[in-house]
């Protein structure tokens, strides 16, 4: 891509000063933003001592991780005092599971709207995507007697079933819209070298599908991992994901109010999307803008 | 190698009908070229061969079996696509072995079939590239690769010179004959190029809006169009066109033309051979008469002597197009535009009016109304 700013006859005194002015404009915005971050990792390294003494913006004068396992392991969360940990392998055992399912569906249904199309596909098409904007306040009594009578109820895989019926609109979307610029031509050499359904899908509609299937992944990851709605909604005690416990951590209050166990306890939930997103973000970028430009 | 008859095949798509009752037959080793105009319903004719679309009335017979049941993978066909088409996942060798690996094909002789198709057609250095990392010529290359390991009954082309360059393009079309001289599989192929047309096929079938015009062979379509629409697809520059009364003269049938000359407005007369006598019914009607350019061209008394078909006319010179071996001379014959190809050194300014001859005996007449050949 051609440098802009390289550009000969762009070195006036006034295009400095534009210049200066706009990078003060950013520095001043990203630092508005990352204080928060910076706020809550400073505090959750110092003891209580510090934070009562000290102010809010002060680094902490020792790093001091007592208050991050405390809330991993010891923390009270309603009445039992396990820490985050057990609520933590719940998010993991519900996430995981409702993330794969989901992008595996979604790539099956994507490809059979687009590479097998029948009649009414469009139709059928429309109607998962009307699943996009249905709120999920609306769904919550009908789902809850759904779990009821499936008898999952307040267990993880009961929010799994949750997760990828309400995750597969935006999954289909993403697929769909990604095999609709996969040439049909493909399909149909395929099918004359004798390939089905599936042996078309596993051999060559997947192995072209890494830049959206990171995308999927992403998204569904973070969905699903920082919901709150539906786990509030339906499990209590043992069953919760980590966003639940987290709010039920903070809001236990015995004795004293240890505010770096929350910051910790708060950037331990957090930490998993922050994983996935740093070592998948490039494709995420790439995979949202795949196809806008030949090449 | 197979035979392939066509019957009576419709296609429709709701209520619009896309082919209107298709008649070929193939003869085994037969080069059939299906030529039209896009949209004239070709390419889905094609795909119907193959079994990639539904046949809405009517049958195909591959070798005598009717096959409009039979899914593409038993039909024992092998097709090139215009945008090839190949497995960008995969290397040129399992794109090429792809067909046979889904054949549960045993891998060394997979190995071996993929390695002789990639030898004869020059590509055997390229069986590790990505399709990606391929020149236009060599992705039609491995196209054809993957066509030719299965060694099908019958190859089906859907315009596959159309993506590459000019220069690349005439350089795969003799690759193509070549092909089929050394295999002598019938072939079908697809294409709006009346040149790949005339040059491929032993047979054309000539489609418009769904409908076979003419099916004959190159020679035949050039010298004698069923109508005036074929005689105006095939040719380069295409045919002319003149508006001409049918006339007796002297004994003579033959047609009456308007020209200018010399600064006059007249009529020629030009006679048509002796076994054009047959359109007697028409004297004193109006027709058009197919001239091919080449057929048209400066006054040799040379060769009238020897050809009675020859017939010398005057006519005004309009535009001069140099093309290098001929000079293409625009004249105005019965108020229609006219292209004579004329030796460059026998050619007048523009303005000046010039001695012609026509050879009448390939000349062709058409039905204003019908536009069909008389």
């Amino acid at each position: 891509m051609a440098d802009l700013s390289a550009l000969p006859g762009g070195k006036s005194p006034w295009q400095s000063a534009a210049r200066f002015g706009l990078y003060t404009l950013l520095l001043i915005f990203a630092a508005y933003y990352i204080l928060p971050l910076i706020v809550v990792l400073s505090t959750s390294l110092k003891d209580l001592d510090e934070i009562r003494n000290g102010t809010l913006l002060s680094l902490p004068s020792e790093i001091n991780f007592d208050a991050w396992g405390y809330a991993w392991n010891e923390a009270c969360i309603g009445v039992s005092c396990t820490g985050l940990k057990p609520y933590f392998w719940n998010s993991v055992a519900m996430t995981i599971p409702a993330v794969l399912i989901s992008t595996l569906l979604g790539a099956l249904t994507g490809y059979s709207l687009t590479k097998f199309k029948f009649k009414g596909a469009n139709l059928i098409f429309a109607m998962i995507l009307f699943g996009c904007f249905i709120p999920f306040q609306v769904v919550l009594l009908p789902m809850a007697q759904s779990l009821g009578y499936l008898r999952i109820a307040n267990t993880v895989p009961g929010l799994v079933l949750v997760h990828i019926v309400y995750g597969l609109p935006f999954t289909v979307l993403f697929f769909r819209n990604y095999y609709v610029n996969i040439p049909d031509d493909l399909i149909k050499a395929a099918t004359i070298d004798g390939a089905g359904f599936f042996m078309i899908f596993w051999r060559i509609m997947l192995p072209l599908s890494p830049p959206i299937i990171v995308v999927t992944i992403i998204w569904q990851f973070t969905q699903i991992w920082n919901d709150f709605l539906f786990g509030a909604s339906f499990t209590t005690g043992g069953g919760q994901p980590v966003t639940v416990a987290l709010n039920n951590l903070v809001n236990t209050t015995t004795g004293v109010k240890r505010y770096n166990v929350d910051m910790a306890a708060a950037l331990i939930t957090a930490a998993p999307t922050l994983v996935v997103y740093v070592l998948a973000g490039r494709y995420f970028v790439r995979g949202l803008t795949a196809g806008s430009v030949k090449g | 190698m197979a035979s392939l008859s066509i019957q009576n095949v419709k296609k429709s798509y709701g209520a619009i009908e896309v082919l209107k009752g298709i008649d070929l037959d193939l003869e085994d080793g037969e080069f059939l070229v299906l030529l039209g105009p896009s949209g004239c319903g070709k390419s889905t004719l094609l795909n119907m061969i193959a079994g990639l679309d539904t046949i809405t009335d009517g049958e195909i017979l591959i070798d005598q079996n009717v096959v409009n049941d039979v899914h593409p993978k038993d039909r024992d066909i092998a097709m090139v696509f215009q945008s090839y088409a190949l497995y960008p996942n995969m290397s040129v060798a399992r794109n090429i072995g792809f067909g046979l690996e889904m054949r549960k094909v045993t891998k060394e002789d997979r190995e071996k079939r993929v390695d002789e198709a990639a030898r004869m057609l020059q590509i055997d250095h390229l069986s590790d590239r990505k399709p990606a990392q391929l020149s236009g010529g060599q992705r039609q290359r491995v196209a054809m690769g993957r066509a030719l390991v299965r060694d099908p009954e019958i190859f089906l082309f859907d315009e596959p010179l159309s993506n590459l360059d000019a220069k690349l393009r005439v350089e795969m079309r003799t690759e193509i004959k070549k092909l089929h001289q050394r295999l002598g599989t019938t072939m079908v192929y697809v294409t709006h190029d009346q040149i790949e047309a005339m040059t491929l096929a032993s047979r054309i079938a000539i489609l418009r809006e769904g409908e076979v015009q003419q099916f004959a062979s190159p020679q035949e379509v050039y010298e004698k169009p069923a109508n005036m629409y074929v005689a105006g697809f095939v040719g380069s520059p295409p045919m002319n066109f003149v508006p001409a009364a049918v006339v007796s003269e002297g004994g003579k049938l033959g047609v009456s033309i308007e020209r200018t000359a010399n600064g006059n407005r007249s009529s020629v007369f030009l006679a048509l051979p002796n076994d054009r006598q047959d359109i007697g019914d028409w004297v004193g009607r109006n027709v058009i008469l197919g001239i091919r350019p080449e057929t048209l061209t400066h006054r040799s008394d040379a060769e009238i002597s020897l050809n009675k078909g020859l017939q010398a006319f005057d006519c005004q010179v309009e535009v001069l197009e140099p093309t290098g071996a001929d000079t293409l001379t625009y004249i105005e014959l019965g108020g229609r535009e006219v292209i004579a190809r004329v030796n460059p050194y026998n050619t007048t300014e523009p303005g000046e009016t010039m001695a012609f001859m026509v050879d009448m005996g390939k000349a062709s007449l058409f039905d204003p109304k019908t536009e069909l050949r008389i």
